[in-house]
């Protein structure tokens, strides 16, 4: 936050800052704040999962109790959605859900990078998805998976626009997913800094009405992170279930 | 042990009870507006830009300017228009 400097951008929030450099095979691959908010997310998830669950009591304490609530939330969400086969896939889907939903609620302190509102980051994220699904399905039917594209039911002079279509729909997967994380998150980042601006700005202790408008907004950005892992989580299973049943 | 039963059973049905409640809020929670339009747009951007860049690499490849971009912009904008129908199903479903 530039208080006496002359930039009062509110995109200045989202800007990398390296702290040292290194290029290996012509790839800048800095430590940035990027970097640095990540490395936090993951200590603090490890760190909060394996100090809560240490104890092992049958009737838990209270920070226990959360930590079972996020896995019974995961492991709820991938039998409702995959069944029986998405037991192999909650290792991956929860670290997915902790790191996304980790990373936005460290985002949300105050001065801390926010390393999802960056669209690199999530279209990483949405691509191992991808990728990974893409691989799953191969692996479940062959080349039989080429018939996900094929609708039955159809005319069949039909096909040859309605199967572009579908793979259309389908490379889009990724895209959408990235950038709804992506967008939500640097609207609602970008918001509040406007926000804070006009505090400075107005005159007086009118000031107070823009203040209690972060306030509430901090708390609307707060729902917002989460619904965002949830929904990032979920997409996820459901991209999952179709690597299953085609159709 | 009766009456422990008894208690059991009491327990039991205010727990069921709590359940049932617990349900009501979790089918009842609605996305607000901003956030459903959101998803929408979203769905028919990301295919739209999935259209345009196979268009683009079609024309760079085959030299079929402008035609590869124009049919795979309908192409996108159609496929855009059936992840909104797919969308508007799940919610439906739920």
């Amino acid at each position: 936050m530039a208080a006496k400097g002359e930039k009062h951008s509110p995109l200045e929030q989202f800007e990398i800052i390296p702290y040292s450099k290194t290029e290996f095979g012509g790839y800048d691959i800095s430590f940035t704040n990027s970097s640095l908010s990540m490395i936090i997310t993951v200590a603090v998830i490890t760190l909060f999962l394996t100090l809560t669950v240490n104890p092992r009591s049958i009737v838990p304490s209270r920070m226990q109790l959360i930590s079972e609530l996020m896995y019974n939330f995961i492991a709820q969400l991938l039998s409702d959605t995959v069944g029986d086969n998405g037991k192999k896939y909650f290792p991956f889907v929860f670290s997915l859900f902790m790191f996304v939903l980790i990373g936005n609620m460290v985002g949300m302190i105050p001065y801390q990078f926010t390393f999802t509102s960056h669209i690199i980051v999530t279209f990483a994220l949405a691509s191992v998805v991808f990728i990974g699904v893409t691989i799953l399905g191969f692996v479940n039917h062959g080349i039989k998976f080429f018939t996900f594209f094929y609708i039955p039911g159809v005319p069949f002079y039909m096909h040859p626009l309605l199967i572009p279509i579908e793979v259309i729909s389908y490379l889009s997967r990724p895209i959408s997913l990235s950038v709804r994380l992506f967008a939500n998150m640097l609207a609602g980042h970008t918001l509040l800094k406007v926000f804070a601006g006009f505090v400075v700005a107005m005159p007086f202790f009118t000031g107070a009405l823009p203040l209690a408008f972060i306030v509430a907004l901090t708390g609307l950005e707060i729902l917002i992170a989460f619904l965002q892992a949830y929904v990032f989580a979920i997409l996820t299973c459901l991209y999952i279930n179709d690597a299953y049943h085609l159709h | 042990m009766i009456e422990n039963n008894k208690k059991l059973k009491e327990l039991k049905h205010k727990l069921d009870k709590f359940e049932s409640t617990k349900e009501k809020i979790a089918t009842t929670k609605k996305e607000s507006g901003a956030g459903f339009g959101f998803k929408i747009s979203t769905e028919i951007i990301a295919a739209l830009a999935v259209g345009v860049g196979i268009g683009l690499i079609v024309d760079n490849f085959l030299n079929t300017k402008p035609f590869g971009l124009i049919i795979f912009f309908i192409l996108g904008a159609l496929a855009g228009f059936l992840n909104v129908y797919r969308v508007m199903r799940r919610i439906e479903k739920q």
